[in-house]
């Protein structure tokens, strides 16, 4: 008997019990998902809100309006950035995509059902049916190894994302400590210029009255005009910290109206005790973590390979024929053998990377500690340093500046040298909110590192920042 | 009493006088005598003693012919005016140190210790004496070191007036206050006695406001200017009698200057240099006397006005306190252009000599600790603008009885006033009168 295949189809079962886990997979189970491993490690503070449905994706969280109402504060920009930023909000959906596998990977093969229909060519023989159905065993025997791999995946993807969270947060932060800077340094190049303008006001009328030469007057106004360059160069810088934030925060349009009031806070007056730091760092790092899981992710995948491999296909059925008006039926089963394939590719590779991770792995850990340490000695240092300039440097030079007023007074020396000496006031405190931008952004990095994140860290080169004297150069004391 | 009895009571009362006061530098500053010292016949011919307003006479004891003194080079806390104290080089205590003072023909002893931190010498400036006692160190003798006493002994051979001084480290140790006068009285003296005779050292230091050494490398600057080591209102007045012949006797052992030292009230004539003195016929009136560099000049004079007259350098950067000249004139600025823009930055700005520098004294500043700038002292009429080598000679009928610290009282239509209005339109004169 010939038959020729009149129609075969492979019909979708569609397993309601088994999708039903995947739509309740949204962003806020995602979002939950991490928010749990933070609250594991007692940081309720990262906690991410985000709308209740995914069809709410465009709404603003409702504490957002709330802390843009009054003016930020560093710990108000986080919480904003971690409900608003959609970088973030992106890496939730990965989580998505991940999770989508995890599902997939659970769901057992589908049976095949083969149906076909033949007519004889002779016109007395009733039509032929032949009606199969196929199972892929070996794919459901593998299915627990292949969930088992989508789980490792996610468990890592969820890392991936908590860590991503950690990185907004911190980003968010120094961006905020930069703003505070940015603010104070205009505020002090502000005060620069005033005493420049001062000095060329008393210059421009001891000018008038004759007492002063031309030169001494242009000199005054040389250096008036170069402070007012660097105010507008700070200014830019403002706007520049600004921009920077708002990107971090999520924002545009009217909310980037929003204000900051507080300075950059003085540092602790003790230094702070930091201990096993290296420790601390490595068991809470998530990229450690996440390695580890990857580790895992590469180990169960070189399971399954070779569980594949050496698996025979096994696929088996059962079969009906309608001959005339008798069925027959029977069961098969299709064994595949592993001679040539046994997927030893797969598993090279899958060893491979499994080695590649363990390898990234002492690699992180070392540069991990190195990190820490580097955190360590700059929030000691710039501590240490900002405190110098706040309890002594500053005070030096206060006092250097009423010293230098009594010498006025005593008509020993000039307006423009008493200016001078104001500008040094004013230099210091440039000088020691560069220093203390530079704590705080150790700090935060040293933070950051102990809640599971070292790279991407804006430690910057060591060492003090050098902020130039304002414009006008140092001496521009006329009449001497 | 015979003379020299007289002048070893003289000793004792001044080695009482060096034990509590000299030694001890805690004689108030600026403190004038209660009274003036009476006059003292104590030389031959009826020679006074001489004065050294806030300054004393080196005690000189007599033994076997010959009269033993001791100098003792030191560090010296030192109070140039109240305010103002500096940490100096001295002798016995004090600077300028003792007054020497001899007859002519004397023979001195006078041991010299060294308490400085480095070696020293005295010369005696003007003397002439036998070559190894001239105290040039490395030329005449070695330097005197730390914690040595050397012993000069000569004869005074010639009357006159005269100066010491180190010569080792001369800028140093003479910038730092260390010299004294020398008054050799003429055996036989000539002319009208005197009955008063003082001494006074001119000198110019250079002493940051706020600090307390002086500045033995200035050149040029030099802001304290005192008579004997005192800047107005430090200087104690020289009290006279009207009608009585006074005599000054000034050296000037300034680092750079010479001090034209000018009198109200009274013409002078130069009667002695250091070369000696001066013949009768060669002498002239002056109102003003040119003191040179390292040179010792004696006037007299016979006041017939009463009243308290003013003497002092006539160099007018001479007559100020510790003024500095950093900074730009101001005469003629509008402060209200400068005062707000520098007061919103440095509060406590003012800006001042904008309609001249005469009110600063009274304005009571605030300025750096052991400092007195611009200051000058409280007069009769409200405060004398001046300061530095400045003081007053007070003509008085009775000058033993006179109180040194009182002023004296102008009989009427004796002293300028403002003029009352009718005055002027009887005179004709237009206050409002304008030129040009
Ligand atoms: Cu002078």
């Amino acid at each position: 008997m010939t038959t020729r295949p009149f129609f075969s189809f492979s019909a979708l079962a569609l397993a309601l019990g088994l999708s039903a886990g995947c739509a309740s997979a949204s962003l806020p189970q995602h979002v939950g998902e991490v928010n749990d491993i933070f609250t594991a490690r007692n940081r309720r503070d990262l906690a991410v809100s985000v709308p209740g449905e995914d069809e709410d994706w465009e709404k603003t969280a409702a504490e957002v309006p709330k802390l843009l109402g009054k003016p930020l504060d560093a710990d108000g920009a986080v919480r904003i950035a971690l409900a608003q930023n959609r970088e973030l909000r992106a890496a939730f959906y990965e989580i998505g995509i991940a999770r989508g596998r995890f599902v997939q990977a659970g769901l057992p093969p589908n049976p095949e059902i083969d149906l076909s229909v033949r007519r004889p060519n002779d016109p007395t023989q009733p039509l032929q049916l032949d009606i199969g159905i196929e199972y892929n065993l070996s794919g459901l025997l593998i299915l627990p190894l292949r969930k088992g791999v989508a789980e490792a995946e996610l468990a890592a993807e969820r890392l991936r994302v908590a860590g991503q969270v950690l990185d907004m947060a911190y980003t968010t932060r120094a961006a905020f400590y930069t703003v505070q800077a940015r603010q104070q340094e205009l505020d002090l190049r502000d005060r620069a210029l005033k005493a420049f303008q001062a000095g060329f006001a008393a210059a421009e009328e001891l000018s008038r009255v004759g007492n002063l030469p031309d030169v001494d007057l242009a000199t005054q106004r040389a250096a008036v005009e170069s402070a007012r360059v660097d105010v507008a160069e700070a200014e830019n810088r403002l706007l520049d910290a600004r921009e920077t934030l708002n990107v971090a925060l999520g924002l545009s349009g009217e909310q980037t109206r929003w204000s900051i009031e507080a300075r950059l806070p003085d540092p602790p007056a003790e230094a702070l005790v930091f201990e096993r730091v290296e420790e601390r760092a490595v068991a809470s790092s998530f990229e450690l973590q996440e390695l580890d899981a990857r580790m895992r992710v590469a180990s169960k995948r070189a399971g399954l390979a070779r569980t594949e491999g050496n698996l025979p296909h096994i696929s088996g059925g059962f079969h009906g024929e309608r001959d005339a008006s008798v069925w027959e039926i029977g069961g098969h089963v299709t064994v595949g053998l592993p001679i040539f394939d046994r997927n030893q590719g797969t598993v090279l590779s899958a060893r491979s990377e499994f080695g590649a991770q363990r390898e990234r792995y002492l690699a992180t850990a070392t540069a991990l500690r190195a990190t820490v340490r580097t955190a360590q000695n700059r929030v000691e240092s710039t501590g240490r340093r900002a405190r110098h300039y706040r309890e002594v440097v500053l005070p030096a030079r206060e006092k250097a500046l009423a010293e230098t007023v009594l010498q006025y007074n005593a008509m020993q020396v000039s307006v423009f040298q008493v200016l001078d000496s104001q500008r040094q006031v004013t230099q210091t405190g440039l000088t020691y909110v560069e220093t203390l931008l530079e704590y705080w952004n150790a700090r935060a990095a040293l933070d950051q590192i102990l809640a599971g994140r070292h790279r991407g860290l804006a430690l910057g080169p060591a060492g003090a920042p050098r902020t130039n004297l304002p414009s006008g150069g140092d001496s521009a004391a006329a009449g001497h | 009493m015979d003379r020299r009895k007289f002048v070893q009571f003289g000793v004792a009362a001044g080695g009482a006088l060096l034990a509590s006061q000299a030694f001890g530098q805690n004689a108030k500053p600026g403190a004038a005598p209660a009274r003036p010292s009476p006059k003292r016949a104590v030389f031959p011919g009826g020679q006074v003693a001489v004065t050294t307003p806030n300054g004393v006479t080196l005690p000189l004891k007599e033994k076997d012919g010959l009269k033993i003194g001791h100098l003792v080079a030191m560090p010296v806390k030192h109070t140039f005016a109240p305010g103002l104290e500096g940490d100096c080089w001295g002798y016995n205590g004090r600077t300028p140190g003792p007054t020497i003072e001899v007859v002519e023909g004397d023979r001195v002893r006078i041991y010299v210790t060294n308490k400085l931190p480095e070696p020293t010498t005295v010369h005696w400036h003007g003397v002439i004496l036998p070559n190894g006692m001239d105290g040039v160190s490395g030329l005449n003798q070695r330097p005197i070191k730390t914690g040595e006493t050397f012993v000069y002994e000569f004869t005074f051979r010639h009357p006159g007036t005269y100066m010491y001084h180190p010569h080792f480290d001369e800028m140093t140790q003479m910038a730092l206050g260390m010299m004294g006068m020398i008054v050799v009285h003429p055996k036989r003296p000539k002319g009208p006695p005197v009955d008063r005779d003082f001494v006074l050292m001119t000198h110019e230091w250079k002493i940051t406001p706020g600090s307390r050494r002086p500045d033995p490398n200035e050149m040029t600057d030099f802001n304290v200017l005192t008579f004997n080591s005192k800047a107005f209102p430090g200087t104690e007045p020289l009290v006279v009698g009207r009608g009585e012949r006074v005599r000054i006797r000034f050296g000037n052992l300034s680092a750079m200057d010479h001090h034209p030292i000018h009198f109200h009230g009274l013409t002078f004539e130069t009667t002695w240099t250091d070369g000696g003195e001066i013949p009768a016929a060669a002498r002239h009136p002056e109102t003003t006397v040119l003191v040179p560099v390292g040179s010792t000049r004696v006037i007299e004079f016979v006041p017939d006005e009463l009243g308290d007259w003013a003497f002092h350098c006539h160099m007018t950067h001479h007559v100020m306190n510790q003024m500095g000249h950093g900074m730009p004139v101001m005469v003629g600025a509008n402060a209200r252009k400068i005062d707000p823009r520098v007061q919103s930055l440095v509060p406590s700005y003012m800006t001042m000599g904008q309609t001249g520098m005469g009110d600063m004294a009274e304005m009571g500043m605030p300025v750096p600790k052991n400092s007195i700038p611009m200051g000058g002292g409280p007069g009769p009429f409200g405060s004398i603008d001046m300061g530095g080598m400045f003081t007053i000679l007070k003509v008085r009928e009775s000058p033993e009885t006179a109180d040194p610290k009182g002023w004296y009282t102008h009989p009427k239509g004796t002293q300028a006033e403002r003029a009352e209005d009718a005055l002027l339109k009887a005179d004709g004169i237009d206050p409002d009168a304008t030129f040009g």
